[in-house]
Order: C-alpha cells, then structure tokens, then sequence
C-alpha cells in the first residue's frame, strides 16, 4: 500500500466524517462508522459520492460489506485507487 | 483487512479492465416486429415473440455510459445455449435456481436459461449494507435453505457470498457464475414447453432473515398479472420505452421492469441500484437522452432525485416525454411527489405522469392502477372521525385535522379488492380495515411452508395483503401498513428481524424487545426498539443501546432508537404475546410525539 496515499485518503475522510457527523468525537483511524459515528443510509451514499468524484473510482458495493472503520474504507479506497 | 483485499483482487480486475466497443450502440425504440400485449401463455413463448424484433435491454454503468446491450434474439440464444448446460444436471423440472441478481445481462440470461431448462429460477439480493458481511450471508442461507435449491448462481463479485452461505447446505448440487456453467458439458435437449400451471419463479418477500417466504407464481399468474399492467395499467403502446433502476430482486423491478417490457417488445434502459442511489440523476438523464415513456419508482427513489438535484442539473434535462411515472411499492405521501412535480417541472416533467398504484409479490405484482395519464388524485380525510369510527369522510370545515391519501385506483380486470373487520367480515364502502384481493394473479402460496401460506390466503383464495386501507367510490385508498413490518426509506423490515436480534443478546430476554417505526411530520420512518431492562449500571445500559444500534444497523442498514424501559412496561395481549401496536402508543405518549395516526394502523398479524 503506498502510504503517502493512504495518509492523504484517511485526512480527507477524517475531515469529511467530522463536518458530516457533528460529532463531538474525534474521528480516528479506528472509529466504528456505525457504532461511533451511526452514518445512516443517505450520508453513506452522500460519502461514497464524494469519494468517487474525487479520487475517480468506482466503489463496488460488495466491498463495503467487509468495511466497519475508518481504517478498513481508506484501506478499501487506496486499494482501488492503485488497482485503477 | 487483508482478507478483504484479497477477496477484492479479482471482481476488480474484471470491472476495470473492461473497454466497451466504440460501436456499442442501445436496442431502437420501435421495433421491427408488431406489437403483441402479452398475449402469450408462457414466458419462453413471449421471449420466442420478442426475439424476433431488434429491441432488448441495455445496461449503463454510474457515468451514463453504455456497457452492454442484451437483444431479445441475443437473450433467447444465449438462454437456449445455457439451457442445455442446466440439462445436463438432470434435475426434476421445476427445481428451483437460486440467483444473486446483480443489474446485469447474466442475471436474466441465467433465469430464462431456467425457464428453457423447466427450472424454477428466484432471484437474490445483493449486499447493501456496510459491514453487513455476516448478516448477508445469513440472508443468504436461508433463501437458499427454504427454497431446497438445487443451483446457486453469482458473478465474480459475490460468489464469495454466496460459498460461504452454501457451506452445509444440503440441497445445493452445484454453486457457481455463468461461465463456469459454460464449461460444463451440454445435453443436447428439445426445450419442452412449459405449461401455463407450472411455476414461473419464485419471489422471495420480506420474510423474517431466519425463514423467508418465498412466493410462489405460476405462468399463469405472471401472464394475467402482465396483461392487466401492460394493457389497463400503462396501456403500452409502439414507441414506448422504458429506464429503471429498480433491483432485479424486487418485485417491481422483475415483474415490472424485465419482464412487462419483454412480454410487449420494448427496451428497457438499465442503471444499477447502486449507481442510482449514489447518482439518482442518473436515471432521469437516462428517461431524458433515449425518450423513454414508463419509469418506475418507489416514493423515496423520487425523494431521492428531488434531493440530489441542482438547477445546473435542470437545464439538461428534458423529461417531457416520460408519460407513465409509475409510484409504488410503499405508501404514497402526497408531498413527495408534489416535491417532486415542482422541482422537475422547469425540465418538462409533466405531472398527469403521474401513475400511483398498489400491489405485493403475493399478487405477482400489481393489484390496482390508478388511471393513466391523469396524473395523481388525493384526498383530504378527517382525522378524528378517521380514528374515531375508522371511517373515511372527506373534510368538510376548514381547520380540522385531516389526513390526505392517494389514490391508488381500481384493480385490475379479473381482480377484486374488498375491505375487512378483524373478524374478517366485509366492510361497506368508506370503512378503514384490512385489504384482501381475489383474483388470477395471487400466488399458490409460500414455496414449502404452509403456515404462512395459511395465514396470508384465506378462504376462497381471498389473500391477506397486511395492509391497511379503504375504499371511496370504488377506488383503493392505503392508509397504513400493519405493524409487522416497517419500511425504512422503500425498504421492507420485519419488526420480528429487529426484535430477534435483540433477542440474541444475554441481557435481553425472550418477548421482551418489541420494534415498531414512528413517523415524524415530513412522513419519514425511524425505527424504534423498546427492550425492557434489568441492567442499572449506566456504562451497561449504554454498552447494549450501543450494540443494538450497531446490530440493526449491520442487518439493516438503518439507524434506530433504543429505549430501555423497566420490566412490565411492554403491553402485552391476553395470550402473553407483545402488542406492537400498544407498545408504539405507550412510547408515542411517553415521548409526546404528535400527527401519529396510530389508530388506523393497527392490527398486529
């Protein structure tokens, strides 16, 4: 996995995830997005959306059935963005 | 993590490597060949019809592009083709072949290579939701299980799925995707024809995740069904064509959007479920670009698009040409689809489109339409008398609460609607009850399992919809939904599902979770979960509301309220069984939620 990639996917969506979530929580690598974070159907399609547009790829719907954190959807994302 | 990349590797590979022709162009609108309204007796018998024109189906990827074009002709040679791989199996006829139904060509093909092979073909759902890896499988395994499945089809993105669900099963003869089917060896087989009493498919329904239902159609059934949609309903015509991006695996999208377009010779433009939900745009753009006249949607695909939209998107747009905007499969609020109206019109979205109708896989698809190209009719009800006396009238002062429905119209010719009391005595016009349906299109039953089927087909074949509503001057009006099942953004969930999963966990005893949606002004559904609790450690009680959301959340893909309450709080019937409908009044009260319209939904099955 390049890392510098990878750094720069998990800013983004750290940034993204606190300006969609308002939480007071700090969104970590670790961060549950469904426990801690309870991103609902429509902000998930919100978020995939702009992952897409920015990064030009395409997030095939079976791969987010292995993701729960933060870490596991840039991982996802940098995978796919490499592979591209 | 890496296990997950691993798995990745090869649907990726295939998903980007793929270059479609320069020359790929979309199946025509008007077709070659005269138009027959599915006047067929089987559904191999309109696809040998249908395979003689050059129109079929088209399928486009997220960014609008053409991927890949199916013609009918190309479909029937291609089903043949795989037909005779299927044969080889020698099953019995009408075993039944599950299928993962991905928007794709090979879906369909698969399911009419079953019908040529005399199998009983039923489609399965793809994962939605993130980190719904366990539940999807469990989804899975027991379609598959209920089914006794012989075959188990999935493409290279789910086949992974698919293995695992497929692991102790002991019915599965063979688990694999298209092309792998294509390597086996052929037998050479006269398709026979199929016979208008045998099954066409099976439907699976919102069942419970442990015991789905699946619905069983005949040919007979699907053919009375599509006559009365293609005819009455939409009345098609030449120069129809059709956009969708309503799954495979639901009902509307089978029934209505692959096979009503086939049984009448029409295109069909595809969109994955997937690409519409991200993009809803999308789909308009398609309507727009190749003039299509019928598009389907459920109310909340149409909130999506009126959500997503900016203006910069309108002036694209030209929507002047979509005749039929059929709305289904959930209730209809009069709001979003006047949302709608208003927002698209400037695109030339004309809203005497609008097509409101109702129906459940039970009965194939459709039970009533409302009149095509009158646009939607709604009235306004008095709320108290309403809840009162559980009767329709229309408001008469100013001022009074009300509630507004929309018409969904009249059944369809050779079907009947009545309403009943709980005693299951008819009800006169304008009284609210239970809608049952007689008629050619109802389903013979649940596949092996006559308990339900008992439950949901009375006698005389008279079926149980499970909803709620009422008739005015012959027309359906539905007013709510029983309480078993909530529906959460156009999706179906069993209220039992929710409260199994709390079930599950250490602390939560055996009938003492009961789930139910409550409405907030704007008609949008959250799920509420009521547990009563013996924990009083404040780190514990949080640690379970946290993991139950965390459950129904992976399950559903819904986010849902917890509230723990004391023991003995649950109302509960004479027979010691939870009351949902109890349960929603006490925490409508103690939360002092408003404009609930609780009465008219009652009824726990």
């Amino acid at each position: 996995m390049n890392e510098s990639n990878y750094d720069e996917i998990m800013q983004l969506l750290c940034d993204r995830l606190n300006s969609l979530t308002n939480s007071e929580a700090t969104v970590t690598p670790e961060t549950n997005l469904i426990s801690e974070l309870s991103i609902d159907s429509i902000k998930l399609l919100n978020l995939i959306m702009e992952i897409e547009d920015t990064f030009d790829i395409s997030i095939p719907i079976n791969a987010l059935a292995d993701v729960q954190t933060v870490d596991e959807l840039a991982g996802l994302i940098s995978r796919i963005k490499s592979t591209h | 993590m890496s296990s997950t990349i691993a798995k990745l590797n090869a649907p990726l590979t295939q998903a980007f490597d793929f270059q479609p022709s320069s020359e790929l162009l979309p199946t025509p609108t008007r077709n070659t060949l005269t138009q027959r309204l599915a006047g067929f007796d089987t559904l191999t018998n309109a696809l040998e019809y249908a395979a003689q024109g050059n129109t079929g189906y088209n399928f486009y990827d997220a960014k609008g592009r053409l991927r890949s074009v199916l013609p009918y002709s190309s479909l029937r040679n291609k089903a043949r083709a795989l037909a005779q791989h299927l044969a080889g199996f020698n099953l019995d006829r009408g075993s039944r072949v599950a299928i993962i139904a991905d928007t794709s060509p090979e879906f369909i093909e698969l399911f009419f290579a079953c019908r040529y092979a005399g199998l009983a073909p039923f489609a399965m759902p793809v994962p939605v939701n993130l980190g719904s890896h366990g539940v999807y499988v469990q989804q899975l395994k027991g379609m598959l299980d209920s089914s006794h499945a012989s075959l188990a089809f999935a493409n290279l993105d789910y086949i992974n799925f698919l293995n695992e669900a497929a692991k102790k099963s002991a019915t599965l003869k063979w688990i694999g995707t298209a092309d792998q089917l294509e390597e086996l060896p052929a037998q050479e087989i006269e398709p026979q024809s199929n016979q208008p009493d045998e099954v066409a498919y099976l439907q699976f329904t919102s069942g419970s995740t442990r015991m789905p239902r699946g619905v069983v159609i005949t040919e007979h059934a699907l053919m009375c069904n599509l006559q009365g949609i293609v005819r009455n309903g939409l009345e098609i015509r030449p120069g129809d064509r059709s956009a969708s991006w309503l799954p495979f695996y639901h009902d509307m999208g089978l029934v209505g959007l692959v096979l009503a377009p086939m049984v009448t010779q029409l295109s069909v433009d595809y969109l994955a479920t997937r690409d519409f939900a991200i993009r809803p745009l999308q789909w308009l753009r398609l309507i727009s670009r190749n003039r299509c006249t019928v598009a389907f949607s459920q109310p909340f695909g149409l909130k999506l698009c009126t959500m997503r939209v900016r203006e910069s998107d309108l002036q694209d747009l030209d929507l002047s040409c979509w005749r039929a905007a059929g709305i289904g499969a959930e209730m209809i609020r009069p709001e979003t689809l006047r949302n709608f109206a208003e927002k698209f019109s400037s695109a030339g979205f004309n809203s005497s489109a609008f097509l409101p109708c109702y129906g459940l896989a039970e009965s194939t698809l459709a039970v009533t339409f409302s009149k095509i190209g009158n646009g939607f009719d709604s009235i306004q009800i008095d709320s108290k008398t309403l809840i009162d006396q559980r009767m329709a009238v229309k408001l008469q002062a100013e001022g009074r609460k009300y509630n507004e429905f929309v018409n969904c119209g009249r059944p369809l010719p050779g079907h009947i609607v009545k309403i009943v009391d709980e005693n299951g005595q008819q009800l006169a016009e304008n009284k609210v009850g239970s809608v049952l349906v007689q008629g050619a299109s109802i389903m013979t039953g649940y596949y092996n399992n006559p308990e339900e089927t008992q439950k949901a087909l009375k006698p005389n074949n008279w079926l149980d919809t499970g909803d709620i509503g009422f008739l005015y001057e012959g027309d359906l009006y539905i007013t709510g939904r029983r309480t078993d099942v909530i529906i959460v953004n156009g999706r179906n969930i069993r209220a039992q599902d929710i409260e199994e999963l709390a079930e599950q966990q250490p602390e939560v005893r055996s009938r003492e979770a009961s789930a139910f949606g409550v409405n907030d002004a704007d008609g949008t559904t959250t799920i509420v979960l009521v547990i009563e609790c013996r924990l009083t450690a404040i780190s514990e009680r949080h640690s379970l509301i946290k993991r139950l959301q965390q459950l129904v959340y992976m399950a559903f893909g819904v986010s849902c309220i917890v509230e723990l309450v004391p023991p003995h709080t649950l109302p509960r019937t004479s027979s010691g069984k939870l009351s949902r409908f109890a349960a929603r009044q006490g925490y409508i009260q103690r939360t002092n939620l408003n404009n609930e319209l609780s009465v008219v939904e009652s009824g726990d099955r």
